[in-house]
């Protein structure tokens, strides 16, 4: 019998909480330390989107706002009208379908300093549909003045922290929390907004990734190296504004074209990387992993990203298929 | 006490020439486009004296001053009493109204913040606006400001679930400089709203939320003078007036007739320019 991941701290407070490196919740402590006008609202997920560690310390700051995204979305677009700089947390299916009216009305539209925190993307829930954000990312970015942010990893969450807060405007940051900790030789990562970071270069493929399946992709560029197929790797931290012009140029050098999104294929980072080709007359075929256009369901996250074709292999198939290669490759 | 008397009738005599007026250039603006919010403006025309004439602090050469009162009309529709307000009181000029609705102007059918600051929020998608004043109390309240704010919604704009997120979060946050209006005019698109959807008993109901709950005549300007310093007084408790209005308030052939977007041919509209004279 498969035995299933259960990630407890996602729902319950009194789990193993202490247990799960809370990368965030520091960062948010540490901005906040510098700077008063910082508040945060959560909607009944303050474990689950390590706000507890902001309302233990900035009680006075904290604002518990029950189960109701609509009216917490307004009450921070308030609050940024006033002068303070609210981060908004809920899970990203929750801040973006929920609320979507309320951030296009109150957060978007009048360029509220109003930061949405999403934890949950994609398929890091084994909460099924309901907890999934697989569009999170289309409704975002399709919404003017909105900045939308995806870390590759718990090794730049601190940056994008930091790069929300010096951003002034409406900010989607869609975060994924960290298992365990960060291995002390872990670099931390910069994030400069609108600007692409090159992992790996090769001649012969770029792929495109952001979040979760930037590791998968550079896994991915690793195996096909062994068969001689050299890869540039991109960290798309920033899906919009996106860094069209570095984008054009490296499909230009490179050619093939592979995107990894932990999203639908429709509306995501991959649409948002063929806009940036089209918009500058590139006509390449852009090859996108993700979600294909449907819902998944309740399962662990290595179940999930298996069965709906968001793994390394995923990638390689899909760029041996591009590149019309007809080899084997082993996976370790 | 007998000065006091005369000084309040005098405010009510010229408060009521100033609501006259507002409800003249809601029948106008709306009659250059034959069709409107006319039966709400006319209907709603004291209340907006009321609140920008007696009761919102503000500064009319400094419209952005950081220690005003806010309001946030979460109606956004009903912009020709809400513009006309504005004039009178001198924040947009007088001649602004006539570009009411005129394609490329700033004074939109839907109120937008495009405006200027006299906008604080941009409402029109019902249910919003309670939302957006809380956030303020609250930060008003951290910061030790004493501005206070005010919202106007409608009674069928309560069929919108936010704001009874809304209505439970300010009474948790014991918001006492939150003042919210219902316009309680008893129309909506589809009609009377309380066929559309069973509102009543809306006092019962804002009680149990855990509000200071009052009710006023909204067209008489002295009880609504009174209902504003009643809500001021009361601590630890946001406060609800439930004002009811009545549409088309003040031209006896349109008193009563709901109609949401009102067909307004250029006779009726000089029939209710006569009426108001």
């Amino acid at each position: 019998m498969r035995k299933i991941n259960l990630h407890l701290g996602d729902f319950t407070e009194k789990s193993n909480v202490k247990l799960v490196p809370r990368y965030y919740g520091e960062a948010l402590c540490r901005l906040a330390e510098r700077n008063e006008k910082i508040v945060a609202l959560c909607a009944d997920l303050a474990p689950p989107t390590e706000t507890d560690l902001f309302r233990d310390r900035y009680p006075d700051r904290f604002f518990m706002m029950g189960i109701a995204e609509a009216n917490m979305v307004g009450v921070a677009s308030g609050m940024a009208r006033m002068g303070d700089v609210p981060f908004v947390h809920s899970f990203c299916v929750f801040l973006t379908r929920r609320a979507y009216d309320q951030v296009a009305m109150q957060v978007a539209y009048p360029k509220s300093n109003v930061k949405l925190i999403g934890f949950l993307p994609g398929l890091t829930t084994l909460l099924g549909v309901s907890h999934q954000a697989i569009d999170d990312i289309a409704l975002m970015r399709a919404l003017p003045n909105m900045c939308v942010i995806e870390p590759c990893g718990p090794e730049q969450i601190d940056s994008a922290v930091n790069a929300a807060m010096d951003y002034d405007g409406p900010v989607y940051l869609r975060l994924n929390r960290a298992e365990t900790e960060l291995s002390s030789d872990t670099k931390i990562k910069k994030l400069d907004i609108g600007k692409v970071e090159i992992t790996r270069k090769g001649d012969d493929l770029v792929i495109f990734a952001c979040g979760i399946m930037l590791r998968k992709a550079e896994s991915a560029a690793q195996i096909l190296s062994e068969s001689g197929i050299e890869t540039t790797v991109v960290n798309v931290h920033t899906i919009k504004p996106i860094d069209d012009q570095k984008i054009c140029e490296l499909v230009s050098h490179c050619g093939a074209t592979i995107t990894a999104e932990n999203h639908s294929i429709i509306g995501g980072l991959g649409d948002a990387v063929s806009k940036a080709l089209n918009e500058k007359n590139i006509s390449i075929a852009v090859n996108r992993v993700g979600i294909k256009d449907s819902f998944a369901e309740g399962g662990s996250t290595p179940y999930l990203l298996n069965k709906y074709g968001l793994e390394t292999q995923d990638i390689v198939n899909k760029a041996l298929k591009v590149l019309k290669q007809n080899i084997k490759v082993s996976y370790t | 006490m007998i000065l006091f008397r005369h000084m309040d009738s005098e405010k009510i005599y010229l408060l009521g020439k100033k609501a006259l007026a507002i409800r003249k250039h809601v029948v106008q603006m709306v009659a250059r486009h034959g069709r409107g919010y006319v039966q709400q403006g006319l209907g709603a025309a004291d209340l907006f004296t009321v609140l920008f004439f007696d009761e919102l602090r503000l500064k009319i050469e400094d419209p952005d001053w950081p220690y005003r009162d806010r309001l946030i009309l979460s109606t956004a529709h009903n912009s020709a009493v809400f513009y006309a307000v504005l004039a009178e009181k001198g924040l947009i000029p007088l001649d602004s109204l006539e570009s009411y609705c005129v394609d490329g102007s700033d004074l939109e059918i839907n109120v937008s913040e495009r405006l200027g600051t006299m906008v604080e929020a941009t409402c029109g998608s019902l249910g919003q606006g309670m939302s957006v004043a809380i956030g303020m109390g609250i930060s008003a309240r951290r910061k030790k400001i004493s501005s206070r704010f005010y919202v106007i919604l409608g009674d069928g704009e309560l069929q919108e679930g936010q704001t009874w997120e809304a209505i439970m979060s300010a009474a948790t946050w014991k918001l006492s400089n939150l003042c919210l209006v219902v316009d309680c005019n008893g129309m909506q698109v589809d009609g009377d709203v309380e066929k559309v959807m069973m509102m009543e008993p809306l006092g019962e109901k804002f009680e149990a939320f855990g509000w200071n709950v009052l009710t006023a005549e909204g067209n008489d300007i002295n009880h609504l003078l009174s209902s504003f310093k009643e809500a001021k007084n009361c601590e630890n408790q946001p406060s609800v007036i439930l004002a009811k209005t009545l549409v088309g308030k003040g031209v006896p052939f349109l008193e009563g007739q709901l109609s949401h977007n009102l067909i307004f041919p250029a006779d009726a509209a000089k029939r209710a320019l006569e009426a108001l004279e």
